[in-house]
Parts: C-alpha cells; sequence; structure tokens
C-alpha cells in the first residue's frame, strides 16, 4: 500500500527524465509482483473453469500431441522412439512456452486497456502477466517432460541445474520479445496476424520435431534462429549433451540487445500507450 | 505516527489524446503514409484533442471539490490524470495520498468467476493484499446481502445484483484521495440507502474527494468547493455557495484570462 502514496506525473523533460519514469515503471511492478501472479493464475484458472479435469487439460493436449507427432515422425524419419520422443517433448513443450509468450505478448497491454485507463498500475505488471501465465502453463507441461525422460532413462537430476540456467534465458528472451510485441500490437492491429504467422514458419525452421542431425552442424537455420538457441539451452542438458558456449553467447547478447531496445521503446511510447487501445 | 499531509497539486495541466483513427493503426496505411507524405503533407502527424489545457488546482486535507461541465468539458479526462492513469502533455500533477479511483464499478470484473474470486480480484488491482482481502471479505459478502450466490459465476447474476457485487468491493478500500465519476447508485431503493451511507463513510475517512457529476445538488450536498469544465479549461476552484453564480457567469470570462494567462 506504501507504493501509491506519492504520485508524481509531469510532461516530457527530455530522454533521461523518461528513462527514469521507464525504471520507475518497472521497479513498481517489482514491488507489486505478486499482483502479476495473481492476474496470471486466475488467466489460468478461468479458462479451464468449470471442466473436469480443469488445468490439467493443458497436460492432456499437450500429452496427446507429443505421442502423435512423436510416433508419427518416428517412423517417418525411421528413428528409434527412444531417441526421437524424448527429443519431440521436449522441443513441442519449451518451444510452446516461446511461441505463448511472444503471441499472447500481442495481447497484453490490449486485454489491460481498463486497468490501464484508470489506475495507477505500473505496465511491466501486464507483461509480467502475460510470462507468468505461461510458466504456470509449463508447470503443468513439465509433467510430461519429466515422465518422457523417466521412461526412456534420460532423467538426471544433476542436469536439472543447467537447463534451469538454459530456461532462465529463455523466458529473459521470450520476455522482451513478448513485451515488445504488446507495445508494436497496440499501436498496429496487423502485428499480431504477423507474428502468429511468424511463429508458425518458426516452428518449422526450428528443430522442433525434427533432429538437428539431419541438418548438419552448424547450419545457417541454426547458427542464426534465436528460437533454436533458446531451445537447444533448455533441451541438451535435459537429453545429456551439452550446451554449446556460443549458445550461451547468442543469448546473452541478445537478451543485452533485445532489452534495450524494448526498454528504450517503452520508455520513448509509454505515456502514449494508453491512447493507442 | 504522524498521518502523511494528503494534496492533489496540479500546475499548467495540459493533455492531448492523439487520435489513432481506426485507419491510422494498420500498418498498410501507416506505411503508405510514409511513402506518400511529402506530397499529402498535411496528414503529417496525428490529429490531436486538447482535453485539458492549463488546469491549475490545488487541494488539501478537508476539501471536497465538486466537478461540473458539459459531457466533453474533460472532467472524467481530468479524473484519470489524477489516477494516474494518463500522462500529462505538459506541466505537473502530484498527488499525495493512497489514491481510489471509481471511476468504473465495473473493472476487472470477469464474468465466468465467482463472486468471491472477483471482490479477491478488484481488492488485488486497488492495491490490497491477499491477507488484507481475507479480512475484509465477511463484511464485504454481507455488505453485497447475495449470500450464497457469491460463490456462483457473476454472469448467472441480474444487473442489479451485478452492481450490488461491484459496489461493495470497489469501496472496500481504504482511501485518502478519493476520486469518483458520478455518485454511484446502483441496486434496488434498500440497497441504494445502504450504499449512499457506506459511500459517505468512504467520503468522510478520504482526506480529498474530487467528485463529477452534473447533479448541482448533490455537489451542494458532499461538496465545499467546486470547479466548472467547459472545453478543457477550468474555471478557478470556487467555494460551493457561489454555485450558481459560477454557472450563470459566461465561460468566456475565465477562459480568455486563462488562455492568455
Amino acid at each position: 500500500m506504501e507504493t501509491a502514496t506519492h504520485m508524481l506525473r509531469t510532461g516530457r523533460r527530455g530522454t533521461l527524465f523518461e528513462l527514469q519514469m521507464a525504471l520507475r515503471d518497472l521497479r513498481a511492478s517489482g514491488q507489486r509482483i505478486d499482483l502479476a501472479w495473481s492476474l496470471a493464475w486466475h488467466d489460468v484458472t478461468s479458462r479451464y473453469r468449470g471442466s473436469v479435469l480443469g488445468p490439467f487439460w493443458i497436460t492432456l493436449s499437450m500429452g496427446l500431441m507429443v505421442m502423435g507427432i512423436g510416433l508419427v515422425y518416428a517412423n517417418l524419419f525411421g528413428i528409434a522412439l527412444r531417441d526421437f520422443l524424448p527429443l519431440v517433448a521436449l522441443g513441442i513443450v519449451f518451444f510452446g512456452t516461446i511461441s505463448g509468450t511472444v503471441t499472447e505478448g500481442c495481447e497484453t497491454f490490449v486485454q489491460a486497456s481498463g486497468m490501464l485507463s484508470q489506475t495507477s498500475l505500473p505496465m511491466f505488471t501486464f507483461v509480467w502477466r502475460t510470462v507468468f501465465r505461461n510458466l504456470i502453463n509449463l508447470a503443468h507441461h513439465l509433467v510430461i517432460v519429466v515422465a518422457v525422460l523417466i521412461y526412456y532413462d534420460y532423467w538426471r537430476v544433476t542436469d536439472v541445474p543447467a537447463a534451469a540456467l538454459g530456461l532462465a534465458f529463455l523466458v529473459l528472451n521470450a520476455a522482451w520479445i513478448s513485451m515488445l510485441a504488446g507495445i508494436a500490437s497496440a499501436r498496429f492491429r496487423d502485428i499480431p496476424q504477423i507474428i502468429v504467422s511468424v511463429m508458425q514458419f518458426a516452428i518449422f525452421v526450428t528443430p522442433v520435431f525434427w533432429p538437428v542431425s539431419r541438418l548438419g552442424r552448424h547450419h545457417l537455420v541454426l547458427d542464426l534462429n534465436p528460437f533454436y538457441h533458446m531451445l537447444e539451452a533448455v533441451r541438451a542438458p535435459l537429453m545429456g549433451g551439452a550446451v554449446a558456449p556460443h549458445t550461451y553467447l547468442f543469448l546473452g547478447g541478445m537478451a543485452v540487445i533485445g532489452w534495450t531496445l524494448t526498454f528504450s521503446l517503452f520508455a520513448y511510447t509509454r505515456r502514449r500507450i494508453v491512447h493507442y487501445l | 505516527m504522524k498521518a502523511p499531509p494528503v494534496s492533489i497539486s496540479c500546475q499548467g495541466l495540459s493533455l492531448r489524446f492523439p487520435v489513432y483513427g481506426v485507419d491510422a493503426k494498420s500498418l498498410k496505411k501507416h506505411l503508405a503514409k510514409i511513402t506518400v507524405g511529402g506530397r499529402l503533407g498535411s496528414s503529417h502527424g496525428s490529429t490531436e484533442v486538447t482535453a485539458l489545457s492549463d488546469v491549475n488546482l490545488e487541494l488539501k486535507a478537508g476539501d471536497r471539490l465538486g466537478l461540473i461541465g458539459h459531457n466533453g468539458s474533460g472532467k472524467t479526462t481530468l479524473l484519470r490524470a489524477l489516477s494516474g492513469a494518463y500522462e500529462p502533455d505538459e506541466g505537473t500533477i502530484e498527488v499525495r495520498g493512497h489514491i481510489a479511483a471509481l471511476l468504473d464499478l465495473n473493472l476487472g470484473i470477469d464474468p465466468s468467476a465467482t463472486g468471491f474470486e472477483n471482490i479477491r480480484l478488484r481488492g488485488r488491482i486497488a492495491g490490497l493484499s491477499g491477507k488484507e482481502i481475507d479480512e475484509r471479505m465477511d463484511e464485504i459478502a454481507a455488505f453485497t446481502g447475495l449470500g450464497p450466490f457469491l460463490a456462483m459465476p457473476v454472469k448467472t447474476y441480474s444487473a442489479g445484483m451485478q452492481g450490488r457485487l461491484a459496489f461493495a468491493a470497489a469501496t472496500a478500500v481504504e482511501a485518502d484521495v478519493l476520486l469518483m465519476d458520478e455518485w454511484i447508485a446502483v441496486g434496488d431503493a434498500d440497497f441504494q440507502q445502504l450504499a449512499h451511507k457506506r459511500l459517505l463513510s468512504l467520503v468522510e475517512r478520504a482526506g480529498i474527494l474530487v467528485l463529477a457529476s452534473h447533479d448541482t445538488d448533490l455537489l451542494r450536498l458532499y461538496c465545499n468547493k467546486v470547479m466548472r469544465m467547459e472545453g478543457g479549461v477550468a474555471s478557478p476552484v470556487t467555494p460551493i455557495r457561489k454555485l450558481d453564480e459560477l454557472l450563470a457567469a459566461p465561460a468566456d470570462g475565465w477562459r480568455q484570462q486563462t488562455q492568455a494567462g
């Protein structure tokens, strides 16, 4: 309750001031991070309200998709299920987190227009809401991931820290893309369509359900594909492999550049976003 | 512990709405505009509507300000600016104290969620912690008078029941600065009585009230000061007893004054 006891709003006072105000918004969202959690939980529970399985529909439908694609493609490629099913399961689950965070990012501010136009809630709160919602979905999917890994004997607790690091990189990058999409979509209503198309394209050029070995290491489609690196940082450790150093380098650089770009755009458009809606 | 001072201060507050037409929201149109921008010339930049211009306002604890003016005169915009949602284009707004804006009762109401869930959600948005909401839940639930219906989805409610729920949840806050767009009257006659009492006690506890209304009797009843809005320009803050004179006076006087100054 202490956060809102002093409010100062002024006209533009130069770039530095706008950056400070954007930073203040970020800080305020951190102080009320529990609000973002509440909203995200509310989103997840209300989507599955009235259904018997509730949020475990997320798990079940994902399980069916993994089974379907895994069985069909393993036959098509002529690869043993033991090698292929874990790859597909991890691929679909973690790519789903990236793609969900990014495409739902388009709705972040549009959906919150009511709250944004009559409260002083930080705008970042709604970015975290989208990110958290997708993390909650991911938590439901992890059941499948762990089950498949255990069944095919890939599961090692010692791999978890590296995978968690990879997930942190994945989320860090997905979050800025999500926010960038949110700002752009509020202003231009074509952006969501573009983003959905790009993500549909990306799922096929990223090794989500085909093995990297089919393309040969160091192919441009892999090296320059941000989604490949985001996926690989989580998937490789869980399947007993090592993450290439250049993947971490790529993701680190991408996070720094992406957040700088997104944050600058946010600082520039912050006071306008509410009018876009 | 000393209570922190409560105040509202606006200086030279101007607020312009850029109008992004349906066209302007399409990327194609925007790109097309850039390519042919040189020739069209006049369409350079977006149209802007001045919603508030050079509003000056100083309020301290105990002030009950009524805003009066025609539709579109800037009352709601001023309230939204005071709530922190709109950023000024020029000037400053400074508000000390916890702000509660009762502008839209249905803010954050999710029809598919139950009454209890909606009270919780609304409370979280208003800045209450989960624990604080739990503490107040019984009181809020009792006030709605909805009993067992609170466990049912809000979409099964009648309009009046929804109004009761929204009102109870929205007014369950403690505020130093209370912003209201129209006096909220919902529900049947019985509930309106209760609602009235509840609002009064909320107003009494709040340090500052800013109430926008067309109803002069209402303003006389609750406010001790009044400000008239006309096309985004505000009159000086006037004691409520001079309301008639303020309304009778042609707006040109203070408008020209403000614009000249």
